[in-house]
């Protein structure tokens, strides 16, 4: 039985570096098979969604991603038009949801939220984002993209720029980059660097820097990984406005970097990354985007399958 | 008995915490709702001199006997506390107060944001990652907690 069948997709820290190259290589292997046979991977099999937050794109990766496998997707993306407006917990959506599926794909604006649908529902829940705790299978597309692009990611200096304190994916990042030996440089304002009860878990796994000046290991980095400032989730506008637009990554930066170095984001971006970077090869956020789907039906792909695929 | 203990009065049926941290001894009292409304007699010493240099707090409270749940509170807010338990003017039990490896409901979450301040039915569990350093960590948000903020439930 493969060791992913019918496990819970919570937190990139339950994954050791032997599973998350046995994803990669899963994923690897997904991508080389023909469509046609891609889609018996996960024929008849039923993938629900349940997004308390908007998104757009997470949510259209799954239901890519499911699609490619053969499998089918249904849920709710709008959740003001769903009976939790009229009052219904979180618990008992996620029990009567996973009662019409075979997997669960949940984000919810708060903290530890997949952990507890796991405890509820009697399908595997993927957490496709919990407040501003994780978003799991963006690191593993993430981490795919650098291994991918770089053909390794143990001895990679790795930047990551933006807002560190409110950004999710950055956490899972860390926290999965802590399966490697990287040497890590966190760029952000001084208001938005990594906040102070997640840097005990993060310092357990690897060591990093902190600075404000982007400029300061630009020249050394194999991978600078860039983030938006998110606007919904500062406490007020002001604050905001403030640190609005810190950092922009144009070609005057790019020229400062080495020429093999990559530059990744989880996307969606506003003005951190000029359009003229979008056509350079250093630029590799599409082809991160892309791999996202193939490392999602990947681990659909893993979960819903006894013996994989 | 020390001297410092005859400094309040002995009792006859009941507890005595001894070798809290110093300045902890009304945290110990909130934390363990321990506020006298039973009409049980409650004495406390705080600044207590306990060796060369150090001070210590103690609480004596009389027709109380800890429960796990109050000695998890215990080990959290003062690690080094000594629970003596007394029968009829008599030390029948001595113990230190240890941390357990998960301590559920008694602390709420310090995160906000975290689903068990939520209205879902759920209750808080908290893993206690390091005993020594007394580092907990809430189990459903992963957010390592500051002890000295907990808040009780």
């Amino acid at each position: 039985m493969n060791e992913f069948y019918q496990k819970d997709i919570i937190s990139i820290k339950d994954y050791n570096k032997e599973q998350l190259e046995k994803i990669f290589t899963a994923t690897d292997k997904l991508i080389q098979l023909d469509p046609s046979t891609r889609r018996e991977i996960s024929k008849g099999k039923t993938m629900a969604y349940l997004f308390y937050e908007p998104s757009t794109r997470t949510r259209l990766s799954f239901d890519s991603a499911m699609a490619s496998i053969g499998g089918n997707s249904l849920g709710i993306s709008d959740i003001s038009s769903s009976s939790t407006q009229k009052g219904e917990s979180l618990a008992d959506t996620v029990k009567i949801m996973s009662i019409y599926s075979d997997a669960l794909v949940l984000r919810h604006p708060l903290d530890g939220s997949s952990r507890f649908a796991a405890e509820i529902s009697s399908k595997p829940v993927i957490n496709a984002g919990s407040g501003t705790e994780e978003h799991p299978t963006q690191a593993i597309q993430d981490l795919y993209t650098i291994r991918k692009e770089k053909k390794k990611i143990d001895g990679l200096k790795i930047g990551i720029v933006g807002d560190l304190k409110y950004g999710r994916t950055v956490y899972s990042l860390l926290y999965g980059l802590g399966n490697y030996d990287v040497d890590v440089h966190l760029i952000s304002p001084e208001s938005l660097k990594i906040r102070s009860d997640s840097v005990y878990e993060i310092k357990k796994r690897l060591s990093f820097t902190e600075s404000t000046n982007i400029e300061e290991h630009i020249d050394d980095l194999d991978v600078l990984y860039v983030t938006r400032i998110q606007k919904e989730r500062f406490p007020d506008e002001e604050e905001y406005l403030k640190v609005k637009g810190s950092y922009v990554v144009g070609l005057d930066l790019l020229q400062k970097m080495k020429d093999t170095a990559i530059i990744l984001h989880p996307l969606p971006r506003l003005d951190e990354i000029s359009p003229d970077i979008d056509g350079t090869k250093n630029a590799k956020y599409f082809e991160q985007a892309e791999y996202g789907k193939y490392t999602r039906a990947a681990l659909l792909g893993l979960t819903l399958n006894e013996n994989g695929f | 008995m020390e001297q410092s203990e005859l400094l309040v009065r002995r009792i006859k049926e009941g507890t005595v915490i001894d070798h809290i941290d110093e300045g902890k001894g009304l945290q110990v009292l909130n934390a363990l709702r321990i506020d006298g409304r039973d009409g049980s007699l409650i004495t406390i010493a705080l600044n207590v001199p306990s060796g060369k240099f150090k001070k210590k707090d103690i609480i004596k409270v009389e027709n109380k006997f800890l429960k796990d749940d109050d000695t998890n509170k215990l080990a959290v807010i003062a690690s080094k506390a000594t629970i003596n338990i007394i029968k009829d003017y008599k030390l029948v039990e001595k113990r230190r107060v240890s941390l357990p490896n998960e301590i559920d409901r008694i602390f709420r979450c310090s995160n906000p944001d975290c689903i068990t301040n939520s209205n879902e039915h759920i209750e808080s569990v908290m893993d206690v990652i390091d005993k020594e350093g007394r580092v907990l960590k809430c189990r459903y948000c992963s957010r390592v907690l500051d002890v000295n903020k907990l808040k009780y439930n």
